[in-house]
């Protein structure tokens, strides 16, 4: 858990286009593109030429939300020989296909100002990044706004965008590591973590994950994963079905093509046939969208488990089994006794269950229930009653000598013969898995 | 809507895959005793329900993915990934794609191109045309749906429905969720128009499939 598994995170080109963001509540309204006005309209048409534009680069561009896609830099790579090649043949594919399309009223570019000073212009180069080169924008006419950036994941790149930055191949990490904790997008969060001293994504990074999520739940364990460059988008970044209105404003299909005869080499047929669904999955959901599991040691589920976005063999140098299978087994005490739930809740749910005396039941500093539980609700939902449960087991060994963090794991069953999976967290329960 | 197995159609038109070129994807025998030709036929649409159903569709999953075939899902993003390896699931192909509500009927037709078996949780009220559209996808393709949970307006050739479940090993403060045993019944058209009734252990202690 504390050396830095291969994340597998893809390596992306990100292209930010400011002027041709859709406002925030038009963008969420729906997938059908015609809630927000003719201005939004616009601005998607023009970012829907960009992108198809850019299918000419690289056959698999993600529209990420409006104004923002993202391309797999290392196939491109391989085509046009160096990465520099690469941001060169963009910039001049989205600076001639902004300026062939007649510029609307410019929309403001707002909000995304780096947190670290960081501007657009490309010039501008935030330190702390020793190795990373600057990324040339566009320069002509109203694609001077563009913003370009390469780092390992959606989160990184976009950082790496708002400061023009080509972040070396392995050193997204590093280059993580000096943001604030704000950029996470979870005030909350970061209120807790800058009081705690953990002022940094760097600083976050370096917790113990097992501690995160007792200490900050659910949101805490997301953006430490981010911050260990585990999980490369925050949850809310991406705005479902941007492909889908680009293909409905343009009034055509993006024209997006194969070109890599070949990239499967010796895999089996069925491989083979389950890959190139799985990179047309990918393009048109977004790279994560289509994940694969990867074991790993750990104590709950989620730690043992986790799912991340799948590529293509050829992309991966080791052999795929090396990564994907042999799940470390060091003794991990406290991890959860077979059989594995077949549910993990992504929103951790909270639970409140009652005794007898309608009381909460708690948790004692000596790691027992503070009275036998009678009746359990999830989420607000109507009371089920309990008609068994385990005796609370720790997570964290040593969190039993100090009695104000009592962080304990619990099987409870209802009623209607479903098993819980129950964390504690603070004096409070929350779902973590469904025996379902 | 039901049709006959247009086998002569499906075998020039389904490519090849690592499993084989028969129209029966291999069952754990648990499961076969369920099925009325002793595994999953190709093509068809298989139903899921009950309590316990996503363990149900993985340890119906196992067999063909245990024999080579890529398994996909759509809509269960909170899969126990650990469940279905004990169940018998080969991680190695096993994907789960995470769609949007909007966007589940293109992932899941998507994916039938490539994969033999594709585990569907469709959103509650399924229009009957997307149902249909998927159901001829999978016939074409020869891949298996299994759709888990109650979707009726889903066609299904058969379907398994878990109809009792208890836990067994946890008691009142103490002891583990141990094993669950299951009454699943099998109902369907054609050969399978006879319920079939098996006890199972759903998962045993082992976190297997078995019979009880």
């Amino acid at each position: 858990m504390t050396g830095r598994p291969d994340a597998g995170l893809p390596r992306l080109l990100l292209v930010e286009c400011p002027g041709l963001e859709v406002p925030d509540g038009a963008s969420r309204a729906g997938g059908d593109g015609e809630t927000d006005g003719a201005g939004g309209d616009e601005r998607l048409r023009r970012f829907g030429r960009v992108v198809e534009a850019l299918s000419s680069v690289c056959p698999w561009v993600d529209a990420v939300r409006p104004g923002v896609c993202t391309l797999p830099i290392k196939g491109p790579t391989r085509y046009f020989g160096t990465e520099e090649a690469v941001l060169a043949q963009v910039t001049e594919t989205v600076a001639a296909a902004l300026d062939a399309v007649p510029a609307v009223a410019p929309g403001t570019p707002g909000g995304t100002s780096g947190a670290r000073g960081a501007s657009g212009h490309t010039s501008g180069t935030p330190g702390g990044t020793s190795g990373a080169r600057g990324a040339s924008g566009p320069t002509s006419g109203e694609a001077a706004g563009v913003r370009l950036g390469v780092a390992e994941g959606v989160f990184a790149a976009a950082l790496a965008a708002r400061a023009g930055l080509v972040v070396p191949v392995g050193e997204t990490a590093g280059f993580l590591a000096p943001w604030p904790v704000d950029v996470l997008g979870d005030p909350e969060l970061a209120d807790v973590l800058v009081r705690l001293g953990l002022s940094t994504l760097g600083r976050f990074a370096a917790v113990p994950a097992a501690d995160v999520l007792a200490r900050f739940g659910a949101s805490g364990v997301r953006g430490h994963r981010i911050a260990r460059g585990l999980e490369g988008e925050l949850p809310g970044y991406r705005v479902a079905g941007t492909g889908a209105r680009l293909v409905a404003v343009l009034g055509r299909a993006l024209a997006l093509q194969d070109r890599q005869p070949g990239f499967w080499g010796g895999a089996s047929a069925a491989d083979e046939r389950a890959g190139e669904v799985l990179v047309a999955l990918q393009r048109r959901l977004g790279v994560e969208a289509v994940m694969v599991p990867v074991l790993e040691g750990g104590r709950g589920p989620a730690d043992r488990c986790r799912l991340v976005p799948w590529s293509p063999p050829a992309a991966a140098r080791e052999p795929k089994t090396a990564r994907r299978r042999s799940p470390p087994e060091p003794p991990w005490p406290g991890r959860l006794p077979p059989p594995a739930p077949a549910r993990v809740t992504a929103g951790a749910p909270p639970v409140e269950m009652a005794d007898g005396a309608g009381a909460p039941v708690g948790v004692t500093a000596r790691g027992l229930l503070t009275g036998a539980p009678v009746r359990l609700s999830v989420a607000g939902d109507r009371w089920t009653p309990v008609t068994a449960w385990s005796a609370p087991w720790p997570v964290e060994e040593r969190w039993w000598s100090r009695a104000r963090r009592r962080v304990a794991r619990l099987q409870v069953l209802t009623a209607d013969g479903t098993g819980w999976l129950l964390v504690t967290e603070r004096g409070r329960w929350r779902v973590e898995a469904v025996y379902d | 809507m039901f049709a006959t197995p247009r086998i002569g159609a499906l075998a020039r038109r389904v490519r090849p895959t690592a499993a084989s070129r028969t129209r029966l994807l291999p069952a754990l025998p648990p499961i076969a005793a369920l099925l009325p030709e002793g595994g999953l036929r190709r093509g068809t649409v298989v139903r899921c329900t009950g309590s316990g159903a996503p363990s149900l569709a993985m340890a119906v999953a196992a067999g063909p993915s245990a024999a080579g075939s890529w398994c996909g899902t759509v809509g269960l993003d909170e899969l126990g990934v650990l469940a279905a390896a004990g169940y018998g699931l080969d991680l190695e192909r096993l994907v789960v794609v995470r769609a949007a509500p909007a966007e589940w009927a293109v992932a899941a037709s998507v994916l039938l191109d490539g994969v033999d078996l594709v585990v569907l949780a469709p959103p509650r009220h399924v229009r009957h045309a997307a149902a249909q559209t998927l159901a001829a996808r999978a016939r074409d393709r020869g891949a298996v749906v299994l759709v888990v949970g109650e979707r009726p307006g889903f066609p299904a050739e058969l379907e398994l429905a878990v109809e009792a479940a208890r836990w067994y090993g946890l008691a009142e403060g103490a002891g583990r969720l141990q094993s669950r045993r299951v009454t699943v019944v099998a109902c369907g058209r054609g050969s399978a128009v006879r319920p079939v009734r098996q006890e199972l252990w759903l998962p045993a202690a082992t976190g297997k499939v078995a019979a009880a």
